[in-house]
């Protein structure tokens, strides 16, 4: 194994947030003298990631993932605990740091607003110092692969928000960074801009073995991405591991859909509990883990004269939903 | 520098960016000069009436007021990223955030992220009034002078540039800009546009001793102008301006380095 670009150990991040009083005199003198009480943003949490890895961290609002990313990428410095990335302290050496970066922010924008796409790239050009001839090969293949050509001598305030964020990822790319951080990437586009992006993200990682942190609230971004997922919630680690492995333990009953002729009685599995109507289908709800799809279907073809068949599993959506809100998943749990 | 080749490509691109609006910023230059005449004019129609301020004549009242005018200007123009109306809100929109991952000096990057050209307005009519000071008052021209006036314009610009540099690292413990800060930039800025020995006492103590102010405007006009001090300073005062300016930019920059450290643990 090669040694890893990201190794963070038991990394905590303290906030001291005021306490607001809302009753009248309270209200006054919190004015001249704020209490505070401390909020664990990031709480004792570890993980490392090998070169060229993409990995999803996930959780839901004020889990964590952005204190995370600041101080992953410099921009805050820990209350406790160890980072190091690409060799360098984050918040140290800042400069030198950040040259092995690239972020896309989805709801931020880094171009320059009143300058042509172009323009912007020239600009990024000479603020990490691209050779010429990299930047030539880098731009002319970001231009095919994101189809920039369309729209790169519009001004970025022209641009739609699906061209903003293609123009935004080549803008991010074109210094060959070691590390990419991609929050929210396809948020607010429609399913062909969003594919596209995965597309390109996916492209990015396979060939240049660019190493990728995602947040998103998109899963679909995750399961057609990452392999691996970190789930976080209050601060803490959920869950690191495969992600297929994590659905294969927490999701929800699977559906088995027949469909049978008009009026047909209900046909009873035996193990499963009665089928739900929905038009012409039987809806049996059942667990792969105890109930092999194969074994059903054999009881089937005995029992029922159908037409159509479909097997549902449930979204990934659903499934890390229940492990917040059944509590699936302890902090530091048996992960895999 | 790489530093300043990127701060020049950064200000072009800010050229560039404002001439995509070309007839808003003709408009708004002309605006400016425009009201600022009307304040100027106001202004030389009460002196007249008064005839002078504390034995200072007409023209030299405008030198004074168009060398602040004219300086003001143009750090208003170099610093308007540092201004701490647009500071503190885009601090707020995480813009420090992406200035913090380029790998370019961040005091750097943020002297070229704005650009305000219509302070250009102002800047022409700063100049106008400092003219018709010079020749109204009917300076005499000396090497020294020649030599001592772009000098003091320097250190003018980067006296109060610290003050935009400070008022502008304040936010990040308020997050709100704080009006206080404006007080002193904008009240300072006004201060040395008149004869400092007109005020009190107490006023003139504070803008010698606290924020030496006095030293930035009026002793170098009591010595473009060939006045006597009626405050009995060293005969060096007229050339503390180079100094003053570098003490206060000094401190600026620490009290600015300072805030980003703050910033960094805190993340507001």
């Amino acid at each position: 194994m090669s040694t890893p670009i990201i190794r963070v150990t038991n990394l905590v991040k303290l906030f001291k947030v005021p306490i607001r009083e809302k009753r009248g005199l309270a209200a006054i003198r919190s004015f001249f003298y704020r209490r505070f009480r401390t909020v664990r943003a990031v709480d004792e949490v570890s993980f490392s990631l090998e070169p060229g890895e993409l990995v999803g961290y996930l959780g839901p609002n004020g889990a964590g993932k952005s204190t995370t990313i600041k101080m992953l990428t410099g921009l805050l410095v820990p209350t406790s605990g160890e980072l190091s990335v690409a060799g360098f302290t984050p918040w140290k050496q800042r400069a030198a740091y950040v040259a092995n970066l690239g972020a896309v922010f989805g709801q931020r924008v880094t171009l320059w607003w009143d300058l042509p796409v172009l323009d912007s790239y020239d600009l990024i050009r000479a603020m990490y110092r691209i050779p010429a001839d990299r930047y030539q090969q880098n731009l002319k293949a970001f231009r095919e692969l994101l189809e920039l050509d369309e729209f790169i001598q519009s001004p970025v305030r022209a641009l739609s928000l699906g061209q903003r964020m293609r123009a935004e990822l080549c803008g991010a790319l074109l210094h060959d960074p070691r590390l990419v951080f991609l929050d929210e990437p396809t948020i607010g586009l429609d399913v062909v801009a969003k594919e596209r992006i995965r597309q390109f993200i996916q492209h990015i990682h396979r060939e240049r073995g660019t190493t990728i942190i995602l947040t998103t609230h998109d899963l679909a971004d995750v399961e057609r991405l990452c392999h691996r997922v970190i789930i976080l919630d209050v601060g803490r680690i959920l869950y690191d591991g495969d992600l297929g492995r994590l659905a294969q333990r927490f999701e929800g009953p699977h559906e088995l859909r027949i469909a049978i002729a008009e009026d047909g009685p209900a046909v009873l599995l035996p193990g499963l509990p009665p089928p739900r109507r929905d038009g012409r289908f039987l809806v049996y709800a059942f667990d792969p883990r105890q109930t092999p799809v194969a074994g059903l279907l054999q009881q089937l073809n005995g029992q029922a004269a159908f037409t159509d068949l479909e097997v549902h599993r449930p979204p990934l959506e659903d499934t890390i939903r229940r492990i917040y809100e059944q509590r699936l998943l302890l902090p530091d749990g048996p992960a895999d | 520098m790489y530093t300043l080749s990127v701060y020049l490509r950064l200000l072009r691109a800010q050229l560039r960016s404002q001439f995509q609006y070309r007839a808003s910023f003709w408009l708004d230059v002309f605006t400016t000069a425009v009201f600022s005449g009307v304040y100027f004019l106001s202004f030389v129609l009460l002196l007249e009436r008064f005839g002078q301020i504390a034995g200072w004549r007409l023209g030299e009242v405008a030198f004074l007021a168009g060398m602040t005018e004219l300086t003001f200007a143009l750090m208003d123009l170099i610093f308007s990223g540092f201004d701490p109306d647009f500071f503190a809100p885009n601090v707020q929109m995480g813009r420090l955030d992406q200035i913090f991952l380029r790998p370019v000096n961040i005091t750097v990057q943020l002297l070229g992220s704005r650009l305000v050209l219509r302070r250009l307005g102002r800047a022409l009519e700063g100049l106008v009034i400092l003219l018709f000071g010079i020749f109204a008052s009917g300076m005499h021209w000396t090497l020294a002078k020649v030599l001592y006036l772009p000098i003091l314009m320097i250190s003018q610009i980067f006296c109060m540039g610290a003050l935009f540099m400070a008022g502008s690292t304040i936010t990040f413990w308020t997050i709100q800009r704080v009006e206080a800060v404006n007080i002193v930039t904008y009240g300072g800025v006004e201060m040395m546009s008149y004869p400092m020995s007109i005020y009190p006492g107490w006023i003139r103590r504070f803008f010698t001793y606290v924020l030496p102010f006095i030293f930035m405007n009026y002793y170098p006009a009591l010595f473009f102008l060939d006045k006597p001090d009626p405050l009995n300073m060293p005969a060096f005062a007229p050339f503390l301006a180079p100094f003053v300016a570098a003490l206060l930019f000094w401190l600026a920059l620490r009290f600015w380095r300072f805030g980003l450290n703050h910033y960094q643990s805190t993340g507001s």
